[in-house]
């Protein structure tokens, strides 16, 4: 199912529409977003390498994690670092997000300390004016893929800090301004659900296509609490659970389950047998029981005379009153003998009035109003 | 002559005939006039369409894009019988959005056929001999409802020429910093409807989509939000127009979502559904085609104090043939009686399943 969303994120958007976006949410309580956003990456720059994606670049936008662990990263699964400057950028806004190091810089010579084979990477300095990274990102995409028509990936580090230093409004217009743009094939990125209000996780699962939520494997009672009394069983350390909802393109959810392990290369995926089913009760009001036919019902319904003009093939029509008539136990009992016609002739009803008073009409067929 | 009136009698209260001059407009009960929403399904459940002077409020789901079939359906109605349309969303070109509005179907051969054939079919009511032709005449509006409303084709797109005259205008409140800007847009496009004139030229539609969306710079100004609502309420009720905004109300406080929702005249919601839920699969006949649910919270009566109280709230929009929109009542499948512990299956003296010690 981790595949699904690789295979989402990699497939990108069609003509016209938005780009797929991923959210992936974590907490306290399973703060292992890192680990899927960094498996996600992988994944996404093994299809970009092999050309098997609609995009031809990532730009990550790094605002929790410096690019020297981006390239520690990638260079750790077997992705060779000097060849990347095509299809890879980092943009960072982790070392010096609001430009304090220029203004604090006066006679001090400050070396760069990392002299090693690293990602491409730009410097962005100012964090908080988002329309600006919006054009950064663009324009860094753009070089990177270098024709109008092709696409980019953009992956940015932590929601989180970026709502740190900016609005949600303007975090919001960021994201939805990417995924309007022409080339820009698709978005993920990481939220830590806990640090904010409802509202920022509420905004960024509406603009999201995909919303992944990294809960603990076991559920404690009383969630506060839990990892404060040790309490938590130990397979929450290293497990969890990773449930995703994707939205369809028509129109419905797929809500799918995951369980993850995190182990020292990476993480391992199982999938897990679904447990309690979701309540959909809130969903629907008290229905009306099946009110349409079934193919049996529909042929027997059409076999029915209705009291209407000019119906039938010439013979006498009998209208149907809820016993079978004469005709009918005549013309199916053929084989059988004449014993049956003395017995249905036995069955006639022989009425005798009441009394005197009794109103003349009520003794004419009320289907004699009909003239069929 | 002057236009038919409304039939007003007990029995077909709910009734309306189409105007002769003005196809794209009905009359309705007491004194109102009605547009089409471009639904048929949901132009009969609210008893004809959406009533002019209203206010239309349609309450997103963050999970699912329905909201855009209903505003699509909508404005194409409009474009279709030329009633001008006022279109504002947040995206930076609304324009583009013109070029996913569906086209009416072209052929209606199929549902033509079905009246003929029920005209054919008449109860042999003896004293008919007697009289010439028969007055009961069922469905005439029909004929007349081919121009009201049209059933709109989600797979193609509408010709430009529809929308490339002066007829559609397009907003986008994307930059702009508060709300001022598209309430005198708003008030300059009613302007031209106002109500005072004693024939109705012409309707007109607003449709605004996707109002508080959070990337607009007042989305977090929520009594501003509210005061255009209001004021747009206002100004919409002495004109000939109806607007339809939606709203996705898990972005707002909830104390502004139920104001909003308040507000409405006319207030719809529509929801997502699971996909490939084997619950629902069994719980509801249909799952299949199904793609959302409709629910009609609140349904517009101008110029009366009697409310509409609708059989069924919920309805199961479908794609039929993967082309239009139907809505229809939801059917629960049969329940299967055996299901759960009855008291039936509890074996054994006591009612419990636990043996007591008195258990023999």
């Amino acid at each position: 199912m981790a595949d699904s969303i690789c295979r989402t994120l990699r497939d990108g958007a069609l003509e016209g529409e938005l780009a797929p976006t991923l959210t992936i949410k974590d907490s306290l309580a399973s703060p292992f977003g890192f680990h899927l956003f960094s498996h996600i990456l992988l994944q996404l720059s093994s299809h970009v390498m092999a050309q098997k994606s609609q995009s031809q670049a990532i730009v990550i936008v790094a605002l929790s994690r410096s690019p020297s662990s981006y390239t520690a990263l990638l260079n750790m699964n077997g992705v060779d670092i000097a060849s990347s400057n095509k299809w890879i950028h980092i943009l960072d806004c982790y070392t010096d997000p609001l430009g304090w190091k220029d203004k604090t810089r006066k006679s001090v010579n400050v070396t760069d300390p990392s002299h090693q084979i690293s990602l491409a990477t730009s410097s962005y300095k100012t964090v908080k004016d988002v329309d600006k990274l919006f054009s950064v990102i663009t324009e860094l995409g753009r070089g990177l893929v270098r024709e109008n028509k092709a696409r980019f990936c953009v992956a940015i580090d932590s929601l989180s800090e970026l709502l740190r230093h900016a609005s949600l409004q303007s975090v919001a217009s960021l994201v939805s301004n990417l995924r309007s743009h022409d080339q820009v094939s698709s978005i993920f990125g990481l939220l830590h659900s806990d640090l904010h209000e409802e509202r920022a996780a509420a905004v960024l699962e509406y603009m999201s296509s995909m919303v992944g939520s990294v809960d603990p494997y076991h559920h404690s009672a009383d969630g506060q609490r839990g990892y404060l009394e040790n309490s938590l069983p130990e397979q929450n350390f290293t497990k969890g659970k990773f449930n995703v909802r994707f939205k369809r393109r028509n129109g419905r959810v797929r809500a799918m389950c995951e369980e993850f392990k995190v182990e020292p290369g990476g993480i391992s995926f199982t999938s897990v047998s679904s447990g309690d089913g979701t309540a959909i009760a809130g969903l629907l009001p008290k229905v009306q029981f099946n009110l349409q036919l079934s193919e049996k019902e529909r042929i027997d319904r059409s076999n029915v005379v209705l009291p209407f003009e000019h119906q039938g093939n010439g013979k006498p029509i009998q209208i149907y009153d809820g016993r079978r008539s004469l005709e009918e136990s005549n013309s199916e009992a053929n084989p059988i003998s004449s014993v049956k016609k003395e017995d249905s002739a036995m069955g006639e009803i022989i009425y005798f009035r009441d009394s005197d008073d009794e109103m003349p009409d009520s003794d004419e067929d009320p289907d004699d109003d009909l003239d069929i | 002559m002057a236009a038919t009136r409304a039939r007003v009698s007990s029995f077909s209260r709910n009734v309306s005939t189409a105007t002769s001059q003005n196809p794209g407009l009905k009359h309705g009960p007491n004194g109102t006039m009605f547009i089409s929403s471009g639904i048929p399904d949901l132009d009969k459940i609210l008893g004809g369409g959406f009533s002019l002077g209203s206010l239309v409020m349609v309450m997103e789901d963050a999970e699912a894009p329905h909201h855009m079939l209903i505003l699509r359906n909508f404005m194409s109605q409009g474009l279709v019988q030329k009633q001008p349309l006022l279109y504002a969303s947040a995206s930076r070109e609304p324009k583009r959005f013109l070029g996913t509005l569906p086209s009416p179907a072209s052929l209606k051969g199929d549902k033509s056929s079905d009246l003929s054939h029920e005209k054919d079919l008449r109860i042999a009511w003896q004293y008919k001999k007697y009289f010439g032709e028969p007055q009961l005449n069922l469905n005439t509006n029909n004929g007349g409802q081919h121009d009201y409303c049209n059933d709109f084709d989600l797979r193609k797109p509408l010709d430009r020429q529809f929308f490339s005259g002066s007829n559609v205008d397009c907003v986008s409140i994307n930059d702009s910093p508060n709300l001022t800007a598209l309430q005198d847009h708003c008030a300059g496009f009613l302007a031209k409807f106002s109500r005072n004139e004693g024939s109705i030229p012409s309707a007109g539609r607003i449709a605004i989509q996707s109002f508080c969306s959070p990337q607009c710079k007042y989305s977090n100004e929520e009594w501003h939000m509210l005061s255009f609502i209001r004021s747009l309420k206002g100004m919409v009720r002495s004109s000939n127009a109806v607007v339809v905004v939606t709203f996705p109300p898990s972005l707002l406080s909830p104390s502004c979502s139920k104001r909003l929702q308040h507000m409405a005249d006319t207030l719809l919601s529509v929801k997502a559904i699971p996909d490939e839920d084997k619950e629902l699969a069994k719980l509801l006949t249909g799952y299949q085609d199904m793609i959302g649910l409709l629910n009609v919270h609140k349904v517009a009566r101008l110029n009366t104090q009697v409310p509409v109280i609708l059989e069924a709230t919920t309805f199961s929009l479908k794609l039929h043939k993967r082309r239009f929109l139907v809505l229809e009542c939801l059917n629960q499948a049969p329940v299967d009686g055996s299901s759960g512990s009855s008291y039936g299956t509890s074996g054994g003296c006591s009612g419990s399943t636990k043996t007591g010690p008195l258990d023999f």
